[in-house]
């Protein structure tokens, strides 16, 4: 977990060019004291250009969304409801085993409508009211697509890179190349939720927000609920404040008399992660403290908003973090693997997600945050256009679908109002400007100032990067 | 001080101007910068080759292309690749400015002088075998004869050695690199004292009590924990237990043993396959299936199997190769010799796994097999003993030694017919042209089975018929429900279903493809049970010890104890039970009533049985031994009264035998006496744990070069075999299989094996390798700083015999390690990671030994060597809306009782997705694939945990009382015993004075707060005692920041 951004020094050797040794208990009470200006962490000459945001807001909704009921109007398959998938549309697509013994693919069109929004025009489906209003902000992306079928690999690969685990996730590696911009608070949190009716299905895993071959310190900080919302940073009952700025002026104090006598600078770095773990015990209940949040938002992000661990709650989490300067906000919300009960679960799921994260749009951008942060909503794949047991128009389910699906994002610096990409009539292949994993990563890096290239880490005698040996940016996304 | 500083010194002072003259080497100072800028796009990967040329052979950089040679040896001017290295126009200039890849200046300087200098090319340092230079003349600092080399290191840098370290500082060190836990007082005043009466062969014996202690297995292991990837459950989003605990206990019982390293290896790899390979040696094979397993419903079956097989390959490479194989996988590699076609042919022998992609979703995956304990093995010896001492005792009958023909005629009288045993559901009878379930009368029962005759039977049905099919409202074998089956079978040879309803006709992808219940009998004879959700991943399947014979007519029966576990079944072969091999136990739920078909499977894979089936009957319930022993023999004495009955006696002798001492008064209380030992051995074999391990599928499987490395793109068929023109030959005679694989890696002569391991035990003591890329020695890695000293210990360590041990010993007496940790700012400055060791190393413990050491220091810590893994403090809600949303084994974290909540963190619960978080903060790997270089950080979160992790409170609760209680009369002794206990050191004179200021303070703290002492105590878990709450709290605190101290943990 990351913390050098916060540390004064990058590393041992760092410091020891700008103070020297034989820090004594005098000089120490100066260190402890802070508020000197501190480097921001992260490697010399990132960015590699001027960022048009300073920090990402990705709301991912685990299970795999269906882009039909939510973001690709497809007609087409209403019209030829129940017929088979013609063989030409399928081509050779991998039919995962959940299906794979059906005796038919049983085209399957959406129970719910979809309207035009906003200026734009946009469709966007009935099930999100609350995300029509907002349509003018979202840069709707119809055509991404991934190699994985299944959730562990699909969602490894949009949040590291890879489908096989052991790669740093999006976050870890943002934090290694950016640092941080608040020296009090994590600059990567991640925040998980679950569907308030109705079983979450698929786990997640810490991977996920893992730092992999990156050093341990950039992974991310899971914010939990509860006394100890930063997992131990609750001092025991029976050490109060003041008495732990006693034990720590005295640990300090024995730190840095062994620091005197044996002269290795991690002793300094200790030291200071210490009064940097005090300065948190601090800073991070200010941020979870939403007692001073006015009566409008609660309106605006909703009753939910008021139940500890819900998604509406950790988008207004989420809003605080971006105005702290957290670099990289995760959210989960599980729950959408809608095999067999699409109809009964998505209303309740978008029920969860769309007035909070139209609020977290609408939040940031009367803040004037929004510019300056790219939020991002979807998940690790789409699901079928054929029916997962028969077609019904009115209870059905859908399997993984890996070859399109939809995301949105706002701010910072993507093109609002814009649907971009397009897939065929079945809403099966995509017929127009594909989007991958690998280019949403890179377009990603490159609105935060980093050429996705050149953001390297040298692991098992190779240079590794978050998109590998693939990736590029799609300028049409950008304003 | 042993020898003089000054003349040290000064002999060093002689060598201070660099050594300028020194002419570079290939390997040490060009091919670094040749393969990080140039081999991508100019190596031997000809896929991707640019324009032609080739940099990696000489022949090829020298090679006279259109625009002349890269490589003009001698004349650097002429050389191509100089002008474009030096060009800065954007279309000349190389490395391509696109590729982001940089030459400095200094580098093209060196490129230059090795063109003048004659351009020549070594063969990579690491793939020429080690080779043992003379050493160095000896001085008298030198403690081992390879310390000569450091010493000569430290020279050319102009650097000196630091002074030697005290007694009790050298202590801690090894203790902790040696054990992973820090010495007692006792321990630590003992071998002052020692040193002080018998000099250095103290520290001889001490390193001996060290590696002879059993903390040795344990530290030793907790290292390759990491490289073998272990964990207790499977990995990816389901992520449920499995069962390896008994793999780690035997890595860790060869550590403590000494296990030559190339047996550790060989064992490893393929002792399933060594010849009379012992129950450990199978066991040893674990190593192989400690990877990732997907349960995911619906995944492609190969897509998995195949990453298993490349994990294999990928952790070879690692753990012994020190080659980054997995690069091949989809190419030739970039940088390396190595090609695709050498990858697949090592993937071959790793492809002969009889396991399957998707599997594991409840427990161990197949592969696997009962893995008894010692103490398990030796209470099944006894239990063996009593077993046989009650066959030999058992009572001669009234009948023994009499003619057979009054024998059969006892039995005649002297066994009654028996009443069927209560609530039958099934007794099959053939009634007219039909055959009917005699207790369901109804007419729901199709298919067509043959009838014959049998002189005692009467009309049994007989096979290969097309089946006989029953439909569930007569007997439908539900598997959550408990029931028994029994025939009497002959059995006319080779495999055959007795009855089934498993969907074989299912496609194979489908999630309940093979769902249902099946009892057949294998080509040798033996029972099968099996029972799937979707086969054969989600499955039970065992098969009994004991085979009938074709022939014979015999009776089975096989009880469900309706648990939907291998444990819950039991099978009875002429009235018997048999003990079963389980070969999977991965049921996932439960298997509801169907119709069944007798005689024959339904669908694409009917296996027909062979033979004769009589007196089929079923029940709801679970018969007991007695009841079915009857049952047997009511069958038996029908035949033995038959005209057949002189072959029926004559064929079983024994069990005529064992039926007679069962119903004969005087003998039966004996015959039952044996059975219920009989019985108690099955049971206690049903307790065994279970691990995974390697065996080869009976018919080789072919391995294809898999195109771009996707399992759905086969290209051309390939052998098993290595990179011999490389690395070196196959040895003579070796077989080519995993075996053959593991004499090859381990010949004397393997340029790496022994190099890479040395070099990993070097880096666990001084936290940089020799090799600091210790997992890739390939052209990437970083040129050795001591390739004599690497080269050295590597020989020795073969000619030695792969003696670890004499290694460990080695490193640790040596003068390098008993330096002094102490480093001036200058030192610091030249040498910041301690490259040239001109210090001991200073170190932040591990995870596990920051633990281990809080709970002992404390008095916590309960030893206990093995066993399955346990479940310490962890934050209740920590898998709260992560893990995956089902019952599966392994998704609760349930606090350990007892002792168990003490352990050693080598023994804390693995959960892959979720690891514990004060290991998690403290650089633990997540043991998704293999790691041999844990990250060392320093953060605000280990901070937080350290300061307030319930356990290491309790730590500092019971740390605190024992400084009262133990610690002598006053404060300052208290403190001093407390800082000496957690830092291995007497506090300096600034550091008591220190710690009584903050004692005080904390004693004012609390003496006006009842409350906040009262909540102290109960974080500390301990009671307040005479002194007072106040008193004890403060002691708490206090005891919470010496374990919080920086040397506390470091071993310094």
């Amino acid at each position: 977990m990351d913390c050098h951004r916060y540390q004064t020094w990058g590393s041992r050797r760092d410091f020891l060019g700008r103070t020297g040794l034989g820090l004594g208990a005098a000089a120490l009470s100066g260190l402890l004291g802070g508020g000197a200006a501190r480097a921001a962490g992260g490697l010399p000459g990132v960015p590699h250009f001027a960022p048009k945001a300073k920090r990402v807001i990705y709301l991912f909704q685990s299970g795999g969304p269906p882009h039909l009921e939510l973001f690709d109007p497809k007609p087409l398959l209403s019209e030829r409801f129940d017929e088979e998938l013609p063989t030409s549309v399928r081509g050779n697509q991998r039919i995962t085993g959940m299906v794979s013994a059906q005796g038919k693919l049983a085209l399957q069109p959406s129970k719910y409508a979809f309207r035009q929004c906003g200026q734009s025009g946009q469709w966007l489906s009935d099930l999100l009211p609350h995300t029509q209003k907002i349509a003018d902000q979202l840069c709707v992306v119809r055509s991404m697509n991934t190699e994985a079928i299944n959730h562990d690999p699909a969602i490894t690969l949009l949040q590291t890179g890879s489908q096989q685990p052991g790669r740093p996730s999006l976050g870890a590696w943002l934090d290694y190349g950016l640092g941080s911009a608040n020296e009090n608070l994590p600059s990567y949190m991640v925040m998980c939720s679950v569907p308030s009716k109705g079983a979450p299905d698929q786990g997640l895993l810490s991977r996920l927000w893992g730092s992999g071959f990156l050093p341990s310190r950039h992974q991310g900080v899971p914010l939990r609920g509860g006394n100890d919302p930063v997992l131990y940073l609750s001092d025991a009952p029976g050490i109060s404040r003041e008495r732990r700025r006693l034990l720590l002026n005295g640990l300090g104090e024995l730190n840095s008399l062994q620091l005197e006598a044996s002269g290795d600078p991690e002793i300094e770095t200790r030291i200071a992660q210490y009064e940097m773990a005090f300065r948190m015990q601090a800073s991070v209940p200010d941020l979870t403290d939403l007692s001073k949040e006015p009566e409008e938002t609660w309106e605006l992000y909703g009753e939910a908003a008021r139940q500890p661990g819900s998604f509406a709650r950790h988008c207004l989490l989420a809003r605080r973090m971006a105005e702290r300067g957290v670099g990289f906000i995760q959210l989960y919300h599980r729950g959408w693997d809608v095999h067999g009960d699409l109809t009964g679960r998505l209303p309740v799921l978008c029920g969860d997600v769309d007035q909070a994260a139209a609020a977290l749009v609408t939040d940031l951008q009367r803040r004037g945050l929004l510019d300056e942060t790219l939020v991002i909503f979807g998940g690790e794949f789409g699901r079928t256009c054929y029916a997962q047991g028969g077609a019904n128009r009115e209870k059905y389910g859908r399997d993984h679908h890996g070859r399109c699906f939809s995301l949105w994002m706002a701010g910072g610096g993507v093109k609002p109002g814009l649907s971009y990409g397009a897939t065929d009539d079945f809403g099966f292949n995509i017929v127009q400007d594909p989007v991958d994993v690998h280019d949403l990563h890179a377009t990603l890096l490159h609105q935060l100032g980093i050429d996705h290239e050149q953001l390297t880490f040298r692991f098992q005698g190779r240079q590794f990067r978050l998109t590998d040996v693939h990736g590029k940016v799609i300028p049409a996304l950008l304003a | 001080m042993r020898f003089s500083l000054l003349a040290a010194w000064l002999s060093w002072a002689g060598l201070a101007a660099p050594a300028l003259a020194e002419p570079l080497r290939f390997n040490r100072d060009i091919r670094p910068i040749l393969s990080e800028n140039c081999f991508h796009c100019h190596g031997q990967d000809a896929s991707k080759r640019k324009a032609d040329l080739r940099l990696d052979t000489v022949e090829g950089a020298t090679a006279l292309l259109e625009d002349g040679a890269a490589l003009v040896p001698g004349k650097p001017e002429e050389s191509r690749l100089l002008q474009r290295l030096e060009s800065s126009d954007p279309e000349e200039q190389m490395p391509p400015p696109t590729s982001h890849r940089r030459v400095s200046r200094e580098q093209i300087a060196l490129v230059r002088q090795w063109i003048a200098e004659g351009a020549a090319y070594e063969k990579h340092w690491a793939f020429v075998p080690p080779q043992r230079a003379a050493l160095p003349t000896a001085a008298p600092w030198d403690r081992e004869p390879w310390d000569a080399w450091v010493r000569q290191g430290l020279a050319r840098e102009n650097l000196r050695p630091t002074a030697e370290a005290a007694p009790s500082a050298w202590l801690r060190r090894a203790a902790f690199d040696l054990t992973g836990l820090a010495p007692s007082l006792a321990e630590l005043d003992a071998f002052v004292a020692a040193v002080g009466a018998r000099g250095e062969s103290a520290y001889r014996e001490e390193t001996d009590r060290l590696l002879a202690s059993p903390r040795h297995g344990e530290r030793m292991a907790a290292e390759w924990l990491d490289v073998a990837r272990y964990a207790d459950t499977h990995g990816f989003n389901n992520d449920s237990m499995r069962s390896m605990w008994r793999w780690r206990d035997w890595v860790i019982e060869a550590f403590n043993q000494n296990l030559p390293y190339d047996q550790f290896i060989a064992k490893q790899l393929a002792g399933d396959l060594l010849p009379e390979a012992t129950l450990d040696d199978r066991l040893a094979t674990g190593y192989g299936r400690n990877h990732v397993i997907n349960s995911e419903g619906g995944i492609i079956d190969e897509e998995y199997r195949v990453e298993y097989v490349a994990d294999r390959v990928r952790t070879l490479g690692m753990s012994w190769l020190g080659l980054t194989m997995e690069c091949s996988r989809c190419h030739d590699h970039k940088y390396d010799p190595v090609t695709a076609v050498d990858y697949y042919r090592l993937y071959a022998f790793f492809n002969q796994v009889p396991e399957w992609g998707e599997d594991g979703r409840v427990g161990n995956a197949a592969p696997l097999m009962a893995a008894p304990t010692e103490v398990q093995q030796e209470a099944l010896q006894v239990l063996e003993g009593r077993i046989e001492e009650a066959r030999r005792g058992l009572p001669k009958g009234e009948v023994e030694g009499r003619p057979l023909g009054e024998v059969l005629a006892w039995l005649q009288a002297g066994v009654p017919e028996v009443a069927e045993p209560s609530g039958a559901v099934l007794r099959v009878e053939r009634r007219g042209e039909q055959w009917v379930n005699a207790h369901k009368l109804e007419p729901s029962l199709g298919g067509q089975v043959r009838v014959a005759e049998d002189a005692a039977l009467g009309p049994v049905m007989a096979f290969p018929s097309e089946g006989w099919q029953l439909e569930p409202g007569h007997f439908g074998a539900a598997s959550q429900q408990p029931w028994t089956w029994q025939a009497a079978v002959r059995w006319e040879g080779g495999t055959g279903v007795l009855f089934s309803n498993m969907e074989y006709g299912v496609v194979e992808s489908s999630s309940s493809h093979g769902q249902g219940l099946e009892v057949r009998l294998t080509a040798a004879g033996g029972v099968e049970v099996r029972v799937a959700q979707k086969w054969p991943a989600y499955a039970i399947q065992l098969e009994s010890a004991e085979r009938i014979r074709p022939g014979l007519w015999q009776q089975i029966a096989v009880v469900n104890g309706g648990k939907d576990q291998a444990a819950g079944w039991r099978v009875y072969i002429d009235g018997r039970e048999s003990e079963v091999v389980v070969r999977h136990d991965g049921l996932t739920g439960g298997v509801g009533a169907k119709g069944l078909r007798m005689g024959s499977a339904s669908g694409a894979k009917p296996d027909a049985f062979c033979g004769e089936l009589a007196d089929v009957r079923a029940w709801p319930r679970a018969l007991g031994a007695e009841e079915i022993g009857d049952l047997a023999d009511g069958v038996y004495v029908r035949l033995l009264r038959g005209p057949e009955g002189m072959a029926a006696a004559l064929g079983q002798l024994e069990r005529l035998q064992a039926v007679v001492r069962r119903h004969q008064p005087r003998t039966a209380a004996a015959e039952r006496a044996l059975r219920g030992l009989e019985a108690e051995r099955l049971e206690m074999k049903r307790g065994f744990p279970s691990v995974m391990v390697m065996e080869e599928l009976a018919e080789v499987r072919p391995t294809h070069v898999l195109r771009r490395g996707r399992y759905d793109a086969p290209g051309e068929v390939v052998t098993p075999g290595v990179p011999e023109e490389l690395l070196g030959a196959w040895p003579t005679g070796a077989p080519k299989n995993r075996l053959g694989l593991a004499r090859w890696l381990t010949q004397p002569e393997h340029p790496l094996t022994a190099r890479v391991v040395v070099n990993r035990f070097w880096q666990q003591v001084f936290g940089t390798g020799l090799v600091k890329t210790s997992e890739d020695f390939g052209f990437q890695s970083e040129y050795p700083r001591h390739p004599e000293l690497l080269d050295w210990l590597a020989r020795d360590f073969v000619e030695g015999g792969w003696n670890v041990k004499a290694l460990m010993r080695s490193i640790v007496l040596s003068a390098t390690y008993r330096q002094d940790s102490r480093v001036s700012a200058d030192l610091v400055a030249r040498d910041p990671e301690n490259r040239w060791l001109g210090r001991g190393p200073r170190l932040r413990l591990a995870a596990e030994m920051i633990r281990d050491h809080a709970l002992a220091v404390s008095g916590l810590l309960r030893e206990r060597l093995g066993g399955p893994s346990v479940f310490p403090d962890q934050p209740e809600d920590l898998y709260k809306g992560v893990v995956v949303d089902a019952a599966y084994p392994g998704t609760k974290w349930v606090v350990s009782e007892g002792d168990a909540r003490y352990r050693r963190s080598l023994y804390t619960f693995w959960k892959r997705t979720v690891p514990h978080p004060v290991m998690n903060v403290l650089d633990v790997p997540d043991r998704e694939s293999g790691c041999v270089r844990r990250s060392r950080t320093n953060t605000p979160l280990q901070a937080l945990a350290l300061m307030n992790e319930p356990a290491l409170l309790r730590a500092a609760g019971h740390l605190g009382q024992r400084m009262q209680a133990e610690g002598g009369a006053g404060d300052a002794a208290r403190l001093a015993w407390g800082f000496r206990l957690a830092a291995g050191r007497a506090p300096g004179e600034r550091e008591a004075a220190v710690l009584e200021k903050l004692l005080g303070e904390l004693r004012r703290s609390y003496a006006g707060d009842a409350e906040g002492a009262a909540a102290m105590l109960r974080s500390g878990d301990v009671a307040a005692g005479a002194a007072g709450a106040g008193e004890a709290a403060a002691w708490i605190a206090l005891a919470s920041n010496l374990l919080n101290l920086d040397e506390t943990i470091t071993k310094n």
